[in-house]
């Protein structure tokens, strides 16, 4: 406080901002205490779009925990489903075919794109500039149509099994993709333009919410808040899963790790994962997409209709659900924003024991009085929204 | 007497009629259009009246009819008294601004002379000031009267960001009185008969300056601190609704216009079409006798204005829906730091320039 | 190829601004340059659209214009009716089970000639998530996720139980999505 107002009385002013506030998209609640502008203390509050996932699935088979966790991250579903089945199957220890591998890849980035073009739209909406916003939100479109043309749904895809996928790709979908992709950089071209050398909206992150390396470590942050902070962690690099080990993408890292690099390392990334896409494309083998083995996934149709023997297996494996080996396991995978790992506990039986989810956004959220504090309530608003905390995911 | 009487009752009837009959409703379709174009939409095209849309021209009367039957929300602890006199106040000064903008040359209709502004003071400029600076009183009691905070802040804000940009706006305009030496904006309108007096061509830099600061005056995106949707839920209107808020929103988009038709006056050259002057138009309509010939250029005098009013509108619809928005402290910052140096910069230039 | 080696791509390379991105200005013109380029494009396409197309906005009138759904789309759960009128279904209750939501109810009957078949079927649309789990499961093609989007909503939630008749629709009209169904389940899967 200055000099001139030391000896007048001033109060601090507590503000409540959320549940229903339209920054806290996602709902979260921030107890903001503020002196003038400035924010002296913050407090969040987390929990308000808690479903009880983890309690839903000790009550499911393992195969009816997969359109679960399309409603953990509901912006990138994809990574979610890839996420659970590649744990479950890592419990099983079994590994899927050549072309699943690909055809999970292709999704995952898929939605890794829609996932940041959906957090910078964002972003740049609650900043003012809602053209931006819709530029990417018509990108996303692209991509949306792509997931739905062989997922057969938007956002709740529900597409991957485990042991394997719920269908192939559909016929000339390396076509539509291409083209899909190219619409996509067009946009990519436009909000480049419109947003990163505009000094308004670099004065606007540049600086604020900063998170220096080692500490971003010790909170726990993972994926692009963490790469902008500089380090270059990335799960997809450090423990390779399904086909990354043979695609060529860079990892972009920031050096300040505040907003600004945030939203520089996604809209990098963007680039990259349109680079995984059109390599996968290019690579993909012809080949089954599961694998044979009817107790851990479901025979095909002829099968069940035509044999006697099949449909009883079939009828048991559904209604007791696939028997992974006593055991526990963890696997990360990189999600959208960061490392998104299951925790999952097998007592021999249909349904998990145990399925803990490590949601990325968690340790990002945690971590926001200390972002903010000392800053101007102004910068709520773009350090929030590019850790892209998703309730769904946060609160479980 | 009379005819002076009808005369003006005739202008005060064109402009209330053209501000708060077309261009009062009619922004709020245009900006929804057109951010809607802009961003690769097709925007509010579902109203319609038996079948017919009309490319969603309905809706100002639907937006209309509902904000009436709304109720008039006063929330709990609200001084009622200011919260109901600051929308009142916000939309008075927008409109009464218009009362010195010239929208037209001197004609004789019927042996009469007719002067197409309202009210011909001759200290123009300095009335719109003065009204702009009453504008921050009704964003500052809204915020103070709600009993919100969040409308608190916007207030402070509010009442920040007007005032410093007041401060700047009179810098601007400096140059552009200095250069035409006169503060009657009919007489500056009528100085920019030749096109290359065009306040544009004198006052490049004070141009920007003044359509940046009419801008943040106005608080709208980027300079939209006090209501800043995002960070402050909807700032000092937070708690109005029905008719109140719908008074705030015409304030702003009348302020639209008044902006633009300021700017036309001052820098682009009023009711001018370049290379033509007024008698060249009496001239070319000769054909229609005396009191014809006159009246038909007022009809291109008021065409022209408009369309350069309308021209200035679309600018402003643009920049508020390209740009993103800047913080507090920074709007400060630029008011202060920038705009004020940089204006006082260009009046020592344009001082040296008349001198020499 | 990298097999799993990093190379951390620097995506900040100018930390300061020149003087001509520090003046507003000239950004402020480029970003006008820009929206004002979509706005110029897309009201031209009211007037001239591109062709095969209405107009070069992208979005669907909905009521009057529908999107075409791709083949794998997920629409409300069906029953496929066979052609004496009955229902395909024999009751087996496998959908009941694995539905994640719970939302199917069947009470199982059996014929005088001792077929099973589904006295009651009830789908509780407030609850169905949409996930195509019965159509994967049905070992009978019995049950089939339509194309059928609209009519979802209502004022009631007593309107959301969808029961037997209301959900049969005759096998004519669900073939694409049963050929679609058989398709997808068999090609792959050894």
């Amino acid at each position: 406080m200055s000099e001139t107002t030391k000896d007048l009385y001033t109060e601090n002013m507590i503000i409540n901002m959320g549940p229903s506030h339209p920054v806290t998209h996602g709902t979260v609640k921030f107890l903001v205490t503020l002196d003038g502008e400035k924010i002296v203390d913050m407090k969040v509050d987390i929990g308000y779009l808690h479903r009880g996932f983890e309690k839903m699935c000790e009550n499911s088979t393992w195969e009816q925990v997969m359109p679960f966790t399309d409603r953990l991250n509901y912006v990138s579903p994809l990574i979610n489903n890839v996420g659970y089945a590649l744990a479950v199957e890592k419990l099983i220890g079994i590994d899927v075919p050549e072309r699943c591998k690909y055809i999970r890849v292709i999704a995952c980035e898929l939605s890794r794109i829609a996932d940041h073009l959906t957090n910078i739209a964002a972003s740049a909406m609650e900043m003012g500039a809602m053209t931006a916003f819709l530029y990417f939100v018509e990108a996303r479109e692209f991509i949306w149509d792509l997931i739905e043309s062989f997922c057969g749904a938007r956002v709740t895809t529900n597409y991957v099994r485990i042991g394997g996928l719920k269908n192939d790709l559909p016929d000339g979908f390396k076509e539509k993709t291409l083209h899909a992709l190219a619409e996509v950089r067009k946009f990519w071209d436009d909000v480049n333009k419109l947003l990163t050398k505009n000094r308004i909206f670099i004065d606007r992150v540049r600086n604020t919410g900063t998170m220096p390396p080692e500490e971003a470590i010790s909170y726990g942050f993972t994926g692009p808040c963490l790469r902008a902070s500089g380090v270059p962690y990335d799960v997809r690099k450090a423990h390779p899963y399904l086909i990354y080990d043979q695609l060529n993408f860079d990892i972009p890292v920031g050096e300040q790790g505040d907003n600004f690099d945030r939203y520089l390392v996604r809209m990098e990334e963007i680039i990259q994962s349109t680079r995984i896409v059109e390599q996968a494309l290019e690579q993909i083998p012809k080949g089954p997409i599961n694998i044979c083995s009817p107790e851990y996934r479901w025979q095909p149709k002829e099968a069940v209709y035509d044999k006697i023997e099949s449909l009883i297996f079939h009828f048991k494996t559904v209604v007791e659900g696939i028997k992974p080996p006593n055991g526990e396991i963890y696997f990360p995978i990189e999600a959208a924003n960061g490392e998104l790992g299951f925790y999952l506990v097998s007592n021999g039986g249909g349904k998990p024991y145990k399925c803990r989810v490590r949601p990325p956004c968690f340790p990002l959220t945690a971590a926001m009085p200390r972002m903010v504090k000392g800053g101007f309530i102004a910068d709520i608003i773009p350090t929030f929204d590019l850790i892209n905390m998703i309730g769904g995911e946060c609160d479980r | 007497m009379i005819a002076d009487l009808i005369e003006t009752i005739a202008k005060i009837l064109f402009v209330f009629g053209i501000n708060m009959g077309f261009f009062s409703p009619i922004l709020g379709w245009v900006e929804r259009k057109q951010s809607a174009v802009m961003q690769d939409r097709v925007g509010a095209n579902r109203a319609d009246i038996m079948g017919y849309k009309a490319i969603g021209l309905f809706h100002p009367i639907a937006d209309a009819i509902k904000v009436m039957v709304k109720e008039d929300f006063i929330p709990d602890g609200a001084n009622k008294i200011f919260h109901t006199l600051a929308p009142f106040i916000s939309l008075t000064c927008s409109i009464v601004t218009f009362a010195v903008v010239p929208f037209g040359g001197q004609y004789e209709i019927f042996g009469h002379k007719v002067n197409l502004v309202i009210a011909n003071l001759d200290v123009g400029i300095l009335f719109v000031f003065a009204f702009a600076s009453l504008a921050p009183y009704g964003a500052v009691l809204a915020g103070w009267s709600s009993n919100n905070n969040w409308s608190f802040l916007g207030g402070m804000r509010a009442s920040a960001q007007m005032l410093s940009y007041e401060v700047a706006m009179g810098f601007t305009i400096i140059g552009v009185i200095m250069v035409f030496g006169s503060l009657r904006l009919t007489d500056i309108g009528m100085m920019q008969e030749d096109f290359f007096r065009w306040g544009i061509f004198l006052q490049p830099v004070g141009f920007i300056l003044f359509l940046t600061c009419a801008i943040a005056e106005n608080k709208r995106i980027p300079f939209d601190m006090p209501e800043a949707e995002s960070e402050l839920v909807a700032g000092y209107f937070t708690e109005y609704s029905g008719m109140k808020f719908v008074m705030f929103w015409m304030g702003e988009f009348l302020e639209i216009v008044t902006i633009s038709a300021i700017v036309t006056t001052l820098f682009f050259g009023a009711w001018h079409l370049p290379f033509i002057t007024d008698a060249d138009l009496v001239n070319f309509f000769s054909f229609a006798g005396q009191t014809g010939s006159n009246f038909l250029a007022i009809l291109v005098n008021v065409a022209t204005f408009l369309m350069k009013v309308i021209f200035f509108i679309w600018l402003q619809m643009t920049i508020r829906w390209t740009l993103p928005r800047f913080r507090y402290d920074q709007v400060m910052k630029l008011g202060w730091k920038m705009i004020l140096p940089i204006s006082l910069i260009n009046i020592f230039i344009t001082a040296v320039i008349i001198l020499v | 190829m990298l097999n799993g080696t990093l190379t951390p791509k620097k995506v900040r390379p100018n930390i300061d601004l020149s003087l001509w991105e520090k003046l507003y200005i000239f950004e402020v013109v480029r970003g006008l340059y820009i929206t004002s380029r979509h706005f110029v494009i897309h009201l031209f396409g009211f007037i001239f659209p591109p062709a095969g197309k209405k107009r070069s906005i992208p979005t669907v009138y909905y009521p009057e214009e529908k999107v075409t759904l791709p083949e794998a789309y997920r629409g409300r759960p069906l029953l496929v009716m066979k052609e004496d009128k009955t229902e395909k279904c024999v009751a087996c209750g496998l959908c009941e089970k694995i539905c994640p939501g719970k939302a199917i109810a069947i009470s199982p009957r059996e014929k005088e000639n001792g077929d099973r078949f589904p006295f009651k079927f009830v789908i509780d649309m407030s609850r169905c998530i949409f996930c195509g789990f019965c159509e994967e499961v049905c070992p009978k093609e019995a049950i089939v996720m339509s194309k059928e989007y609209e009519s979802l909503a209502t004022y009631n939630r007593e309107n959301m139980i969808y029961n037997k008749e209301m959900l049969l629709r005759p096998e004519k009209e669900l073939k694409a999505r049963i050929d679609y169904v058989r398709r997808i389940y068999s090609k792959c899967n050894q």
